[in-house]
């Protein structure tokens, strides 16, 4: 690190950076963001912040960096409250990394961008240049000092924001949603950087694989409340409580990347169902001729860039195909063409004709594309106007579009949304809805460009759920091997404008298990899943340990009541792992502090010490 | 054709303007076809590059004089420059200054490829003054005509075809200079160096934001319409079009303005108090001085020639 005149950080007094008590926020259209929010954080914590959409999580963290003002409640940062001086000084020592890269690149070149917060915080200009390289060369972009961001792949872009915050040299950093839309590669780059970071982190993701192998506490959301504040492992290996909160990802446990080690069954285990494998294509499909081919088919950008080269495609009715590689690879480009939208040079058959300039124009009948960001194609001031848009512009009958409208969105669990506001909508729905705009128009083609991006786990679930019903040709484009294998049965991998591979999905998982092909290979992800597998592995049993709890108890005449801990012997559902067939096990931290019923044990005598750091008695008598 | 002096009326042969029509037809025809050869043929290597984009500075790294001349003296000067180009009359002089722009592009050594895309993007403008002026311009003694027997009522004006060149003649000089002066240094430099000839920070930090953003807007604005597109709509003449294209409108606006939003927000995370940081070191060399005294010196010559000499 090269030796830098920047302002000193602020003095910490006591062990809490953040201390937060009964903050509450509403927005300006009344909702309640955030209800009697207490929560300390000290430095060195390594904190998820998970939730449902719109649990509050980026509400709580905007007030963080002072963003948001405190409307009630308590929020200081250091001891003080963040506001005038100390808010200013506090924003130069807090880095937040927000979820679209291009919020966050604002200047002309990447070299500005890096430099625009060492040069607010004081360093002088001369010393910037040194700490610019270096923050670009931790995430390997040194080569772009001076490109503008705008000519950047989405990956590069998620990892140049995190280096404007890297050169501030952050005591926190807060990410928001940092692994959204990224491929695997770009992944592994990001959680190495987080990995070495030293100082306070605070992230806000639906990705617990990833929450898990970054952070050690857990904070759970849920309508602008916090429900738990625990461990990690704790959180992961408690079912019912990711359940509640629909955080629920352990449907992603079975997926092929996680099976490389399996459990052996441990009487009363709480196991895990196993998802139903993707249906194979019909009988009748696989002598079928192709719905939809493409013969040496080439596509170049006006720019000169070529997308495709030699694409050899055929996709026959009733397929489930999934396109993967990295970002850049091409993939956008094969649905363009394959919509219509863009026309490249080389065979284009549908139903076996070449498509001529009017069959292309017709191709929207039978096609359809869900975006990958729904922002993209909702843009009517109703659900129902919205499912209507595609049906009415085929020109059918009010009668037969009502129809429509009203079966696509049952099918994708929005019965009853037809007069909602799509703005209004949360994540999930508003994907659900893009997939019912297109669902209504029928297409034989069904393609979806990364369907679960930026899904909390429980939308997720119930996405998986209504594609795998969905009896269309799909072709998915994803990073996420899981979906690959849920939903699809044969896979192609793209690299730089070409087919690499186009083979059965069994086949390509069974390679990212053990060759790591292309930008898709997760270890750590498989790591954590078989981690958390065996913390999921929980049962009941009883044998004395320790308990700080609070309940009335008696000192020979004096009953009064405080958190004290002592030690009983009762039965409790434990999350542990046992050694191999062994009665040997070892229990991870538990919430020490817990309230149940103990019979007669108020009455016994309580002989703990009364230390100066007891806390506070009630006196109940 | 008839007739030959000054004053006269000149008549053209009957079959002379749809030919001419035609010729400049084929012509237009012939460069979009040459322009799209090209675009094929070019190839591009790195994956990042996704679509063309037209940057302002896109030759800011390069060693010429022009690089190496301290921002603020290049704006005052070449803008100095500009001025006294826009302030002549004449058709040579207009050309002259055609001619000077020409070689300052060739000394900041900027490809020529992308100052003609530029030119290239004023040409149906300045088309229309080519068209419109001699056709419109209002008849003085003296003034010679071309009549074409297909449009008799509407004599072709050739002062007005005179006055219409030399407008282009500036127009096209101007923005030739711009590319010395707003190509040959990062955007952010030359927004810093008017900050400091006494222009409003403000307005620096707002161009350079929207110079960032039209981009990233452009693009979503291209998505959007793709995604109405592969849903059916085709623009058409009729209420239920502009009922959509107002929703599609309205929706880009809300878009925009979350992101506008979220940008400040980001910007205030990193320490942001009304200011962008500087980043230049302006410090005036004697050969800064000389380079602006000969710039607006030659912009001097060029006036006093056009007053004085030229016709």
């Amino acid at each position: 690190m090269h030796q830098t005149h920047r302002l000193p950080p602020m003095p910490l007094s006591g062990d809490t950076l953040f201390d937060i008590r009964e903050l509450n926020f509403r927005y300006p259209n009344g909702r309640q963001a955030l209800q009697d929010i207490s929560l300390c954080i000290r430095p060195g914590d390594r904190i998820a912040l998970v939730g449902q959409n719109g649990s509050g999580k980026s509400t709580l963290v905007r007030h963080l960096n002072g963003l948001l003002g405190v409307q009630r409640g308590r929020l200081s940062y250091k001891g003080l409250p963040l506001r005038d001086q100390h808010l200013r000084r506090a924003r130069l020592e807090i880095g937040l990394l927000f979820q679209d890269p291009d919020d966050q690149l604002f200047c002309h070149s990447l070299y500005e961008d890096v430099a625009f917060g060492p040069l607010n915080q004081g360093v002088p200009t001369e010393q910037v240049a040194p700490l610019v390289r270096e923050a670009l060369g931790q995430v390997g972009l040194a080569q772009l000092l001076y490109k503008s961001s705008h000519h950047l792949s989405y990956g590069q872009k998620k990892r140049a924001a995190l280096a404007t915050l890297l050169a501030m040299n952050p005591e926190v950093l807060i990410l928001d949603e940092p692994t959204a839309n990224l491929d695997s590669a770009q992944e592994n780059i990001l959680i190495d950087l987080l990995r070495d970071y030293s100082g306070t982190l605070i992230c806000i993701t639906h990705d617990l694989l990833f929450a898990y192998e970054l952070c050690r506490r857990a904070v759970v959301l849920d309508r602008g409340r916090i429900h738990h504040d625990f461990s990690m492992r704790e959180l992961v290996s408690h079912r019912p409580s990711l359940r509640e909160h629909g955080l629920d990802f352990s449907f992603r446990l079975h997926a092929p990347l996680a099976t490389a080690a399996t459990l052996p069954a441990a009487p009363g285990a709480a196991e895990i169902p196993a998802p139903p494998a993707p249906q194979p294509p019909p009988a009748t499909a696989l002598d079928s001729p192709a719905l939809v081919e493409l013969r040496d088919y080439h596509f170049a950008y006006p720019d000169g860039t070529r997308a495709l080269n030699g694409i050899n495609f055929r996709l026959k009715a009733g397929e489930s195909v999934a396109v993967v590689g990295e970002n850049g690879a091409g993939k956008t480009t094969l649905l363009s063409c394959l919509m219509g939208i863009r026309q490249g040079r080389g065979r284009h058959l549908f139903g076996g004709r070449a498509l001529d300039r009017k069959r292309r124009r017709e191709l929207w009948r039978r096609v359809g594309m869900v975006f990958q960001d729904p922002a993209d194609q909702l843009f009517c001031a109703s659900c129902a106007d919205e499912v209507a848009f595609g049906p009415r512009q085929m020109g059918l009958d009010q009668n037969e579009v009502a129809r429509r409208v009203t079966a696509a969105l049952r099918r994708v669990r929005l019965d009853g949304y037809e007069e909602r506001v799509p703005l209004h909508l949360s994540g999930g729905e508003r994907k659900r809805l893009a997939i019912a705009t297109v669902l209504s128009m029928e297409p034989e083609i069904l393609i979806l460009d990364e369907p679960t991006a930026g899904l909390d786990p429980q939308g997720e679930e119930l996405l998986v759920e209504i594609l795998r019903e969905l009896p269309q040709t799909r072709i998915l484009v994803t990073h996420d091997p899981y979906l690959v294998g849920q939903l699809t049965q044969r896979t192609l991998v793209m690299h730089q404008g070409r087919i690499l591979q186009d083979y059965a999905t069994a086949e390509f998982l069974a390679d990212q298990n053990h060759k790591s092909l292309n930008a898709l290979a997760l270890t750590y992800k498989a790591a954590c899943s078989r981690e958390i597998r065996e913390l999921q592995h929980q049962h009941e049993h009883s044998h004395p340990h320790r308990h700080l709890h609070e309940h009335p108890h008696r000192h020979g005449d004096l009953v009064h009541s405080h958190p004290h801990e002592h030690e009983h012997e009762h039965a409790h559902g434990y999350t542990h792992v046992h050694q191999a067939h062994s009665e040997e096990h070892c229990h991870p931290p538990q919430p020490r502090y817990h309230d149940h019923a103990h019979q007669d044990h108020e009455q016994e005598p309580h002989e703990h010490e009364h230390g100066e750091d007891t806390p506070p008695r009630t006196q109940v008598q | 054709m008839t007739g030959t002096g000054p004053g006269d009326i000149i008549v053209a042969t009957p079959g002379i303007l749809p030919l001419v029509l035609l010729i400049l037809a084929m012509a237009g025809a012939l460069l979009v076809v040459g322009r799209r050869r090209a675009a094929a043929k070019r190839s591009g290597h790195s994956p990042e590059q996704n679509w063309s984009v037209p940057v302002v500075d896109g030759a800011s790294q390069g060693q010429s004089l022009f690089h190496r001349w301290d921002a603020r003296f290049k704006l005052v000067s070449l803008l100095g420059l500009a001025f006294f180009i826009v302030a002549t009359r004449s058709l040579t002089a207009g050309l002259l200054a055609l001619g000077l722009a020409a070689a300052a592009l060739a000394a900041a050594r900027i490809p020529w490829r992308r100052a003609l895309r530029r030119l290239l993007a004023m040409t149906g403008f300045l088309a229309m003054f080519v068209v419109i002026l001699p056709l419109t311009a209002v008849v003085q003694p003296g003034d010679t005509l071309l009549v074409f027997p297909e449009i008799a009522r509407l004599p072709f004006n050739l002062r007005g075809l005179e006055l219409a060149l030399s407008i282009c003649a500036r127009a096209l000089a101007v923005a030739l200079l711009m590319e010395p002066l707003l190509a040959t240094a990062p955007l952010s430099t030359t927004l810093e160096g008017l900050t400091r000839l006494g222009v409003p920070a403000k307005v620096g930090q707002m161009i350079l934001l929207a110079h960032r953003y039209i981009f990233v807007f452009l693009e979503e604005t291209r998505r959007m319409s793709t995604g109405m597109n592969v849903r059916g709509f085709r623009k058409r003449t009729h209420l239920e079009t502009l009922r959509v294209m107002g929703n599609f409108l309205g929706m880009l606006f809300i878009r925009s303005l979350e992101r506008t939003h979220r940008v400040f927000d980001a910007m205030q995370a990193r320490g942001y108090e009304g200011e962008f940081p500087g980043h230049g070191q302006f410090q005036a060399a004697p050969a800064d001085w000389l380079k602006g005294l000969f710039f607006i010196a030659l912009g001097i010559a060029l006036l006093v020639l056009d007053r004085l000499w030229l016709p």
